[in-house]
């Protein structure tokens, strides 16, 4: 028997496409953001309600991501903006490899946002860098407070905190200040926003932040 | 249960080494798992079991070792254990904290029958 050291990480297959992407993307001018959180914290109903303060001043374009099923696309596409479905097939999570063969379906040319939805999951998305500009995260307030602590990874790697379905706040036992304060204690450079879907407030808060993103981003 | 799509991964890198190698069969493969890394060890277990049926590596086996989490800080470098997920400087109290290691999914070594094919 014999010892091989081999020092490779698993996840570096991953990392030269996400890089192959996020080079691609550039190329192309366009700026993207790749949307995590668990099943039902609003990812969909985020996009609905934002896309049309956006659509007129950028070409936007959408991928959805799903385990199964074509129904987020159809929401979205009724919008009428370009969308991509990926249907995982029972994976929980995106991966480089998919955004990139979806990227070559889309045209690059006519976007200038593209919002990747990924899998409903607030575990595994977050080890799967896609090339993106900037990743966001959702956590619904009916998920509970406790959630920062619980599923560290993505709250690391996020840039933009959005705490979904405040108009509930009286309805649950959700401490706010909580969430933002252990959040902060993994990331203490992450931004939080706080909306709903449903009441409209917040949305031209995060509208905002993608515009601001967009601008210092410098892509053309 | 991403351990799958990793495993995948991880069967290519070691019978592609154990094959540059003129190995029969990968007897050991020796993980490096950090503390925070986004991973579980016995659905990895699991995936091994099925996916390396046929490879040269079935019937090996799969071990690990925790890489504890450590942040370093952007300001004063220091280096620390962050306790209980607080990711702020012990010493100067700065966000700026960098996770230094604790992420860490990675093959380090592996052993191999020299006795093969």
């Amino acid at each position: 028997m014999h010892q091989i050291n081999v020092g490779e990480d698993l996840r570096e297959r991953n990392r030269e496409i996400a890089a192959e992407n996020h080079e691609m993307l550039r190329r192309h001018g366009v700026f993207s953001l790749n949307i995590m959180s668990a099943p039902g914290a609003g990812k969909t109903s985020l996009l609905v309600k934002s896309i049309p303060l956006l659509k007129d001043k950028y070409r936007i374009g959408v991928i959805e991501g799903d385990l199964q099923t074509t129904r987020d696309a159809e929401r979205v596409g009724a919008l009428g903006i370009e969308v991509h479905q990926i249907q995982t097939g029972g994976v929980c999570h995106l991966d480089a490899a998919m955004v990139h063969s979806a990227l070559h379906q889309l045209d690059l040319d006519l976007l200038d946002i593209l919002l990747i939805e990924n899998v409903g999951n607030l575990v595994c998305p977050a080890e799967f860098d896609l090339g993106v500009d900037a990743r966001v995260m959702l956590l619904s307030i009916t998920e509970g407070d406790d959630k920062p602590k619980k599923y560290p990874l993505m709250f690391t790697e996020s840039r933009l905190l959005i705490l979904n379905k405040v108009d509930l706040i009286e309805m649950v036992d959700f401490d706010i200040a909580r969430a933002r304060r252990e959040a902060m204690d993994i990331n203490p450079r992450i931004e939080i926003i706080e909306l709903s879907c449903r009441s409209g407030a917040g949305i031209e808060e995060w509208t905002g932040w993608i515009e601001k993103l967009y601008s210092e981003s410098g892509v053309e | 249960m991403h351990e799958v799509s990793v495993m995948s991964n991880l069967l290519e890198i070691v019978t592609a080494t154990a094959d540059r190698e003129g190995a029969g069969t990968i007897d050991v493969i020796h993980l490096r798992i950090g503390e925070m890394a986004g991973i579980n060890f016995d659905s990895l277990e699991f995936a091994f079991e099925i996916l390396s049926k046929g490879t040269k590596a079935e019937g090996g086996r799969l071990e690990y070792e925790r890489v504890a989490l450590m942040g370093r800080c952007s300001a004063c470098s220091s280096e620390f254990h962050p306790e209980d997920l607080v990711f702020r400087c012990p010493e100067c109290g700065s966000g700026g904290v960098e996770i230094s290691a604790g992420r860490e999914m990675e093959v380090d070594y592996i052993l191999l029958d020299e006795e093969g094919s």
